[in-house]
Order: C-alpha cells, then structure tokens, then sequence
C-alpha cells in the first residue's frame, strides 16, 4: 500500500519533471536503490533521486532543479550563531522533516527560506532568484512560499473566509469570487466549511490552525513550511491538523516542516534532516535516521525523544 | 433597577434600628429648623406636630431595643421580643414610614428653601451677600455668558478631538514607518524623514504648555495675515480666536493622541505581520489590512479619554480670547468682583461635562470594542 503511494507521487514528480525538462530530453531516476523505469507519452524516461543517507543531493548529476537550494547560510542574532553555514535543498515534491532539539535554528533555519529572517551571508535560492540578494523582491517570491507558524497567527480582526482571502484579492491573484471560491474550496478540504463566516478569534487552536493551511493554500503556493504547527495544540486535537497535513503530502505538495511529532516525520517524509546547534548534523530517508542513526548525537536526542 | 429596589423593601435590614434613628435625628433637627415661606407643612402645624412626635417615638424605641440588647447580650438571638418575625417585620415597615417622614421634612425644609432662595435672589436688586444666595443671584444674572461658554467649550473640546483622531492616525502612521529591506532609496528617504518629523511634533508639542502654543499659534497666524495686507476686523473675520483655539487644542491633541495610537499599534502580536508578509503581501499592505485595524481598535478606549482631558485643558485657551467656560467664569467674576461663589459654579459645570463625556464615551466604546475605558483620565 506504501509502496504504491510512493510510485503514485514518484509518477507525479516525474510529471512535473517532464515538464519542466524539455520534450525528448531523458531523464533519470533512480530512488533509495530502486529503479524504475517509467514510460511516458513515448518517451523514455529515468529520474535519479539522490537521497540516500549520506549523498547530500548533488545537482550536478540530476536533472531536476531543486525548488529551494540553500548555500552557506549564516545567521547570528547578537553574539549567538544561530545557524552556522548551512547548505540544503528542497527537491520539487519532497517533504523533508527538520527535527532536533529545542534552540537548535530549526525555525530561524525555515524562515531563513521566506527571509523572515534576514540571513547574514549566504543564498536562498528559489526559482534562479536568491531571496537572500539585495535586490530581489522578495515579496513577489513569497506568495509562491506558504507558511504556517506554530501560534496559527491569524488574522484577528478578520472571520475565517477574509483571512483566506485577504491575500489574493489584496495582491490581486485573483477576481474576489475566485478568491472566495478558492477560499471555500480548501476550507471544505480542511474540514472547516461550516465555520466560514465565524471570526478567527472564535475557533479552537486545531480549526485555527486549519484555517492557516487553507488561508496559505489559497495563495497557491508551490512549496509550505510549516514550523511546528502542532506543538501549540491539546494532544488530542494534534490529529486533525497531522491528517490535513498527511493529505497535502499525498497531493504532491513539496513541504517543509519543523516538527516534534517523530511518527508524523517517519511515516510522512521523504527525508528527515537532524539540526543540533546550528549545522545539519545528519540527514537521510526516515528508515535510516530512525532505524539506523549514524551520529551519536542523533541517537542521544532520538533516544530521550522516543524514549519518553 | 426596580428589581434591586424592590429587594431592598423586601430583605431583612441588620441596621434598621441605628440607620433609621440617626435618619430620624436628621428629621428633628430640620422640624427644628424655621420653616421658609413657601414651606406646606406650614399650612398644616397639627400634621407637622404628628409628625414630629412619630419620629422621636422611633427613637424612644430604639432605645428600648437597646437597653433591652444590652441586658439580653448573651441569649438575645433567642428570647428577645424584638426578634420575633411578626415584630421583626412591624418594625420594618415602621422604619419605611420614618424615611417617609424624613423625607417629607428634607423637602418642606430644603427643598421648599431653595425655592425660596432662587426667588428672591434671582428678583433680588443688588447682589445679596451670602454664598449661596449670591451665587444664584449671579448665575441668573448671567446665565447667557454660562451658557455661552459652556457651548463653546463643548465645541473646542468635540470638534478639537474629533479632529485630532483623524490628524493623529495621519502622523502615527509617519511615525511607525520602518525601513524595509525591499524599500528603494527613495522610499527610505521618505520614510525616514516622516518618522523623523513625527517623532519630533510628539516630543515639541507634549514638551510645552498648550497654552503658550495657543498664544503662538493666534499670534503667529494674525501675524501672517497682517502681512498678507488684511485689515484687522478682516482678520477677526476668519482668524477668529475660537479658529485659533480650535487649531490649538486640535495640534495638541494630535501629539497625544498619536503616542495612544502608537501604543495600541505596537501592542497587536508581530505574528500579525508575519503571518501577512508570509503570504506576500508588502510591509505597506500588511499596515494597512492587518495591523493598523487592529492598533486602532486596541487603542479606542484609551483615545476616548482625550475627550474628557479635551474638555478640562480647553480652559487654559482662555487666554486668547477664546470664549469658553473659563473665559465665561473669569467675565463674570469680573463684572461682581466675586470669586470663589463663580469658580465653585465652573468646577461643577466642568465635572457634569466631563463626567457626562465619560459616560457616554463608555457606552460608545462598550459597544465598539466591549470593554470600557478607565474611568478617571488624568491630565495632559
Ligand atoms: N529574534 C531573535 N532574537 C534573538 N535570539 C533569537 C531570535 N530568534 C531566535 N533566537 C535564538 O536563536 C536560537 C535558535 O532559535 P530557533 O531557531 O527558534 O530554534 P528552534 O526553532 O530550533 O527551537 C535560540 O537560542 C533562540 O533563543
Ligand atoms: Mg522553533
């Protein structure tokens, strides 16, 4: 069952793959040691997915661009290195856990990637343009960056379908029907549609959350991070954001996501990288980080996470 | 309302025997006092007589009750007469019949006293030399310059807020102006002179007293007029000292109005921003549809209070000219060389404005935000 979902979302990549790579070009795929061989509008095609445990994906042998490269980021606050030349990509499609202990640069490190943080050196690079560059309109490359915080951060003074609509009519993405089409469309997906015309302020933290899904999806977005969206909310209503989010990833969306809830990142990602003060410390397929960590400081924190 | 009333004719009272006697001692003494020429019990000496007597029958009573509390101390609760609940509730409505009584001599004494007062000093022919009289007497005499004044200062105080809200959410919006990193050189000029320019009016305009801003500003504007070549009845014209106070108080209030906004603008969470700059949307955009809705309605009940501050500093435009309250107060007080009596009449028409300000800006602000202003703003 897995299994077939993996080649579900393999033959989705590969769809955008083949379109953004020219008609007759080939391509190569090659995944966790497994080939396979996809026949698509009568082209042959292979498609080469570097994530093996200890290859960091090297594009130089791929031919699918990664959505978001991150090259020798450097962030400070103060005299305190929060982020110590960090390198990171995010393939199209892709859902990478960020997990590791708390201080660690996990959420300076993903809103490094919209520069709500400014980065002190380095590139965010995300469709050829490097967020990080003086010149860049960062505005622009954001509406294409979804996010969703931990404290839900919506807005208050707005109900539930304005906050969804608020940013595509404002940045006039779209017609404001449209916008409210949009708006209903995915907060019937996230189960809210009842609650449309309810004030923000009056839903629990787990619809709260919801709306923020829905509100970031009605951007379009190609890529959402998501910074621990759970750890603000009652154990028993985690579930209902968690299965939100396990559907978008069933939907192909490329995702980010800081997280705490170590089953959500072993059953959900594609790759788990592990953040301890500052540096990537280790990264690879969840099998691999949960099952077989390589660095003794992984072990360390998996074994006081899991162990409790 | 009437429920609350009404529960209290129906309870039990523990103090009906002290509170109602000390009432009634009130009562003696008025019966005691001359009775004023339009008094009605006048009319009537044998009710008045009854009346009398009633009330110093309750206290004959209650003393019983007491040497009879004092003897019983330790088993009162159980074999005193006066806690049976048929005496009980006798004794109840009898102390209702003693406030009735009471109440009959405040208003034959006090209150048909007054009457008397307001007549004949009002028809009094040189001003009269005590307090009271004298005060109604000068008040009668110049009602129109009170009132007047009272409108006048109505109008600095409404309009000058009103004005300043608008003006202030203007310069608040200079003031929090923040270099972003997608602002041109431009933009930033501008920004950074706006913020500037902000930061300075709040810190010259609340560093000085409005009063000397108001001499400036009529003087400073006549001045500009005279030069222009107008004449000086054109310029009363149009340059009038109310113009000017309005101008005044309308400035002033702009500075503290903005550092209200400020505060309620700096209060909304940064998640607000962030949220709406994740999403895309300019520094500019995310001001405009998300945070300063927001700040505004945070800071609605601590604004309200400028109003009521509005009113009471309006005076010191007096100044000028401006003819408010406390113009209208000094005038009179010239015109019968009386101080005291005139200054006691302006404090309480001030504190009815202010305190009828607070009242209704509470209603308005329940109903706006659903929470209520403090009720006691403290002067600029
Ligand atoms: N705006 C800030 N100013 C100062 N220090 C900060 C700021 N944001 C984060 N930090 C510090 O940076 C470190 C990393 O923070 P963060 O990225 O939030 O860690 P994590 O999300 O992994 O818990 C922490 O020590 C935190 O205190
Ligand atoms: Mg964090």
């Amino acid at each position: 069952m897995e299994e077939l979902q993996q080649t579900v979302s393999q033959q989705d990549q590969l769809r955008e793959t083949t379109q953004q790579t020219q008609a007759g070009e080939t391509t190569q795929q090659t995944q966790a040691g497994e080939t396979t061989q996809q026949t698509q509008a009568g082209e042959t095609t292979q498609q080469t997915q570097a994530n093996t445990p200890d290859a960091q994906p090297s594009h130089d042998n791929q031919a699918a661009e990664p959505l978001i490269r991150i090259e020798n980021l450097r962030k400070s606050f103060g005299d305190l290195e929060v982020l110590k030349d960090i390198n990171f990509e995010v393939m199209p499609g892709e859902v990478v856990s960020i997990i590791g202990a708390s201080g660690s640069g996990k959420s300076t490190l993903l809103r490094c990637i919209n520069l709500l943080e400014v980065p002190d050196s380095g590139h965010v690079w995300f469709h050829g343009s490097d967020l990080a560059g003086e010149r860049t309109n960062v505005n622009e490359l954001r509406e294409s960056i979804g996010m969703v915080f931990q404290s839900f951060n919506l807005f208050n003074n707005k109900n539930v379908l304005d906050n969804c609509t608020l940013a595509p009519v404002t940045l006039k993405k779209c017609s404001k029907a449209e916008a409210e089409e949009r708006g209903r469309r995915h907060l019937t997906a996230v189960g809210l549609a009842d609650f449309i015309d309810a004030p923000a302020t009056s839903l629990s933290g787990g619809q709260k959350q919801r709306v923020a899904i829905a509100r970031a999806l009605c951007m379009e977005p190609e890529i959402m991070l998501f910074d621990e969206p759970t750890s603000a909310l009652d154990p028993e209503i985690v579930g209902e954001v968690l299965n939100v989010m396990r559907d978008l990833a069933a939907e192909g969306m490329t995702m980010v996501v800081v997280t705490h809830e170590m089953e959500f990142a072993r059953s959900v990602s594609d790759r788990v990288v592990f953040m301890d003060a500052g540096v990537i410390a280790e990264q690879g397929s969840p099998e691999d980080i949960f099952g077989n960590p390589r660095e003794p400081r992984t072990r360390e924190f998996l074994a006081r996470y899991l162990g409790e | 309302m009437l429920g609350r009333i009404a529960s209290f004719f129906k309870d039990d009272h523990r103090y009906v025997f002290l509170g109602t006697s000390a009432f009634a001692l009130v009562g003696l003494w008025l019966a005691m006092q001359p009775r004023t020429p339009s008094s009605f019990l006048a009319q009537s000496y044998a009710l008045e007589v009854v009346l009398y007597y009633l009330l110093v029958a309750w206290l004959v009573l209650s003393a019983v009750a007491l040497v009879n509390k004092l003897i019983k101390w330790r088993d009162y609760g159980t074999s005193s007469p006066f806690v049976r609940e048929s005496l009980r509730r006798m004794v109840r409505i009898a102390s209702y019949v003693m406030w009735a009584i009471v109440c009959v001599f405040i208003v034959d004494r006090l209150g048909m006293g007054l009457v008397d007062l307001v007549r004949t000093s009002t028809q009094a022919s040189s001003n009269p030399t005590d307090f009271l009289s004298s005060t109604v007497y000068m008040l009668s005499k110049s009602s129109s310059i009170f009132a007047t004044g009272i409108i006048t200062t109505i109008e600095l105080a409404t309009f000058g807020t009103i004005i300043a809200f608008f003006l202030a959410l203007l310069m608040v919006f200079l003031r929090i102006q923040e270099i972003d990193r997608s602002d041109n050189d431009f933009i930033r000029f501008l920004k950074t002179v706006g913020s500037g320019f902000a930061k300075l009016y709040s810190t010259v305009i609340r560093g000085t007293p409005m009063m000397i801003q108001g001499m400036i500003i009529y003087f400073a504007g006549f001045g500009v007029l005279r030069g222009t070549g107008m004449s000086v009845s054109e310029i009363g014209a149009i340059w009038s000292t109310f113009v000017a106070g309005l101008v005044t108080i309308s400035l002033n209030s702009t500075a503290y109005m903005m550092e209200v906004l400020r505060g309620g603008i700096e209060a909304v969470d940064s998640g607000q921003t962030e949220a709406a700059r994740s999403l895309g949307l300019s520094q500019w955009q995310a001001m405009m549809k998300v945070v300063f809705p927001q700040g505004v309605k945070n800071a609605v009940p601590a604004l309200s209070n400028e109003l009521v501050i509005n009113i009471k500093d309006s005076s010191v435009l007096s100044v000028i000219g401006v003819f408010d309250l406390m113009f209208a107060t000094t005038t009179v007080a010239g015109i019968y060389f009386k101080q005291s009596e005139i200054y006691v009449v302006a404090a309480v028409c001030y504190l009815i404005l202010t305190m009828t300000a607070t009242w209704l800006l509470n209603k308005l602000s329940r109903r706006l935000t659903g929470a209520a202003p403090r009720t006691l703003p403290s002067s600029n």
